[in-house]
């Protein structure tokens, strides 16, 4: 026990002093792994961003008004509705008569002036869904101009072509995102092997003498992994403070410019944690394969 | 007539080798041949030069012998274990057995003499009482007591080297290699570290040391295995530099 302790005062004890000692290089593989978690917790948070954007325009597009017939009879479209409302895939329905649909088109002027011009009411009834799923919204489609009660000429508001478009959008970012996220992570991880390759190369005499005296290879690595956990979790908070900030500048101007971006606070908390993970798994990993080299003595 | 070379007066004092290599050879993977079937037997407590021009298999020899290289074929046995094929893990072990010396110091230039000397100790034995009285005890013996708190730079290579050899024999190895320990060094420098080597080898610690130093191995008479070529071309008790006769080596 007295031993254990002993050893492990030691890794502590040593870690910390070559990392004072080297305090140059130290630095300079803290200020690369912070940078790089910098560009992957950025990256991270501007994905959710885009991502919490287009939900809210998925979830505005995800509508579709099924316009009635004038002919409908209200017993055929509470019936209608009913069986609408029990569909797994709607969120909510609800009806809207010719003249909510008049008070509503009148907040266009021209419209307003049209609809006087006529004397009468032209707009129809309809039913306006609300959908889970934007895909769903082509089959809702479908739906209602197979059904007598909808209008003939114009059964839905349905335009497969914006859907379409926000469809594919989504997608590239998607993709877009993961890629680059694959990149930076495979760069990352060749720059700090490097980096802790050269820190331990600088210390190489220290591993020679400590092999050839008879240190066990375990005695060997911890201080260096230790130290690497050190430098790990010193970038995770440096970064993780430039990244929060940066969010925080990032969603007001968002909102100065009317995007409904709101400031997710659980989200950069499990990124602050994620990152700290991360700077202390890639720093004991970067340490334990940069010694590696240096351990067939 | 050293007693390694007869087999049956090492039986009767019932001395065994505490190194013997038998029909060892190392061929790199570049296809140098830098040894050819060596046999060697140093029985504990011995002192022996091991001499030879640049590239004759010395430094090899003592790779092999703390396993930093593995041999190509035979055997070769520290302290009654056979190294040639001991497990990666086992290694620690077999090298506190051996305390080591190069021409290069390999000293920590920003840890003090003291510190230098005690990091062997904390490395191997973490947790060893009375660190600092077995750091000054082997300071003294190398004659450095009043340098405890010098870094390397402060001192001239003798100095160094003493520094280098205090931490090799800090944890009481039970045999002292020493490869070119004096390959840097001035005459009268380098006579005073093979006096501290002797005296090592006078306490009971068997001494390999690896020179070119000619007048040393010529004062001393102890001795002395000669490599060319990588085979070992003579082994005499009380030997020389070179043979009678023999110009260069």
């Amino acid at each position: 026990m007295r031993r254990i302790l002993a050893a492990l005062w030691f890794s502590i004890k040593s870690a910390g002093q070559n990392f004072r000692r080297n305090l140059g290089v130290s630095l300079a593989g803290v200020f690369t792994m912070g940078l790089i978690l910098f560009l992957v917790g950025g990256a991270l948070l501007f994905t959710h961003s885009v991502n919490s954007i287009l939900q809210a325009q998925q979830a505005n597009a995800s509508k579709i008004k099924i316009y009635l017939s004038d002919s409908a009879s209200l017993a055929s479209i509470a019936d209608f509705q009913t069986r609408l409302q029990h569909d797994p895939r709607v969120i909510s329905v609800s009806f809207e008569s010719k003249d909510q649909a008049a008070k509503e088109a009148s907040q266009d002027p021209d419209i307003q002036q049209a609809l006087s011009t006529l004397g009468s009411n032209p707009l129809p009834a309809s039913l306006n869904l609300d959908i889970k799923q934007l895909t769903d919204l082509a089959r809702f489609d479908q739906m209602a101009k197979s059904t007598p009660i909808a209008d003939k000429t114009t059964a839905t508001d349905y335009n497969p072509d914006v859907i379409n478009k926000l469809h594919t959008v989504i997608n590239i970012i998607e993709v877009v995102g993961g890629v680059i996220a694959l990149i930076l992570f495979v760069i990352s991880l060749v720059i700090i092997m490097n980096t802790i390759r050269t820190a331990v190369y600088a210390r190489r005499t220290e591993i020679e003498i400590m092999k050839l005296v008879g240190a066990t290879d375990w005695f060997v690595r911890w201080p260096f992994i230790l130290e690497g956990i050190i430098g790990g979790v010193l970038a995770a908070v440096f970064s993780g403070g430039v990244v929060f900030a940066g969010y925080h500048v990032f969603v007001q101007a968002a909102q100065r410019s009317l995007l409904s971006l709101p400031f997710d606070g659980s989200y950069t908390v499990t990124l602050l944690i994620l990152l700290v993970v991360g700077g202390v798994c890639v720093g004991a990993l970067g340490s334990y394969m940069g010694v590696r080299r240096f351990l067939s003595v | 007539m050293a007693v390694a070379e007869r087999p049956e007066v090492a039986m009767q004092l019932n001395l065994r080798p505490v190194i013997s290599f038998h029909g060892v050879s190392k061929v790199y993977p570049t296809g140098t041949v830098a040894l050819r079937d060596v046999e060697l037997a140093v029985l504990q407590g011995d002192f022996c030069f091991l001499v030879g021009a640049s590239g004759a298999g010395k430094s090899t020899l003592v790779r092999l012998l703390i396993r930093e290289e593995v041999a190509s074929t035979g055997r070769i046995f520290v302290d009654g274990q056979e190294i040639t094929r001991m497990a990666r893990r086992r290694l620690p072990k077999l090298r506190r057995k051996f305390g080591i010396v190069f021409q290069d110091y390999k000293l920590l230039s920003k840890r003090t003499v003291a510190q230098n000397v005690a990091f062997a100790l904390q490395v191997t034995r973490p947790g060893q009482r009375h660190l600092r009285e077995k750091v000054e005890e082997v300071l003294w013996i190398v004659g450095l007591e009043d340098k405890v708190d010098k870094y390397p730079d402060e001192l001239s290579g003798g100095e160094q080297q003493r520094v280098a050899i205090a931490r090799a024999l800090v944890h009481r190895p039970r045999i002292f290699v020493a490869d070119e320990p004096t390959g840097n060094l001035d005459p009268d420098t380098s006579w005073g570290i093979v006096q501290l080597l002797l005296q090592i080898n006078h306490r009971g610690t068997t001494v390999l040391m690896a020179t070119h130093n000619r007048e040393v191995v010529d004062l001393v008479r102890r001795r002395v295995i000669a490599i060319e070529g990588g085979r070992v071309i003579r082994d005499e008790a009380q030997g020389s530099y070179l043979r009678p006769g023999e110009a260069t080596l």
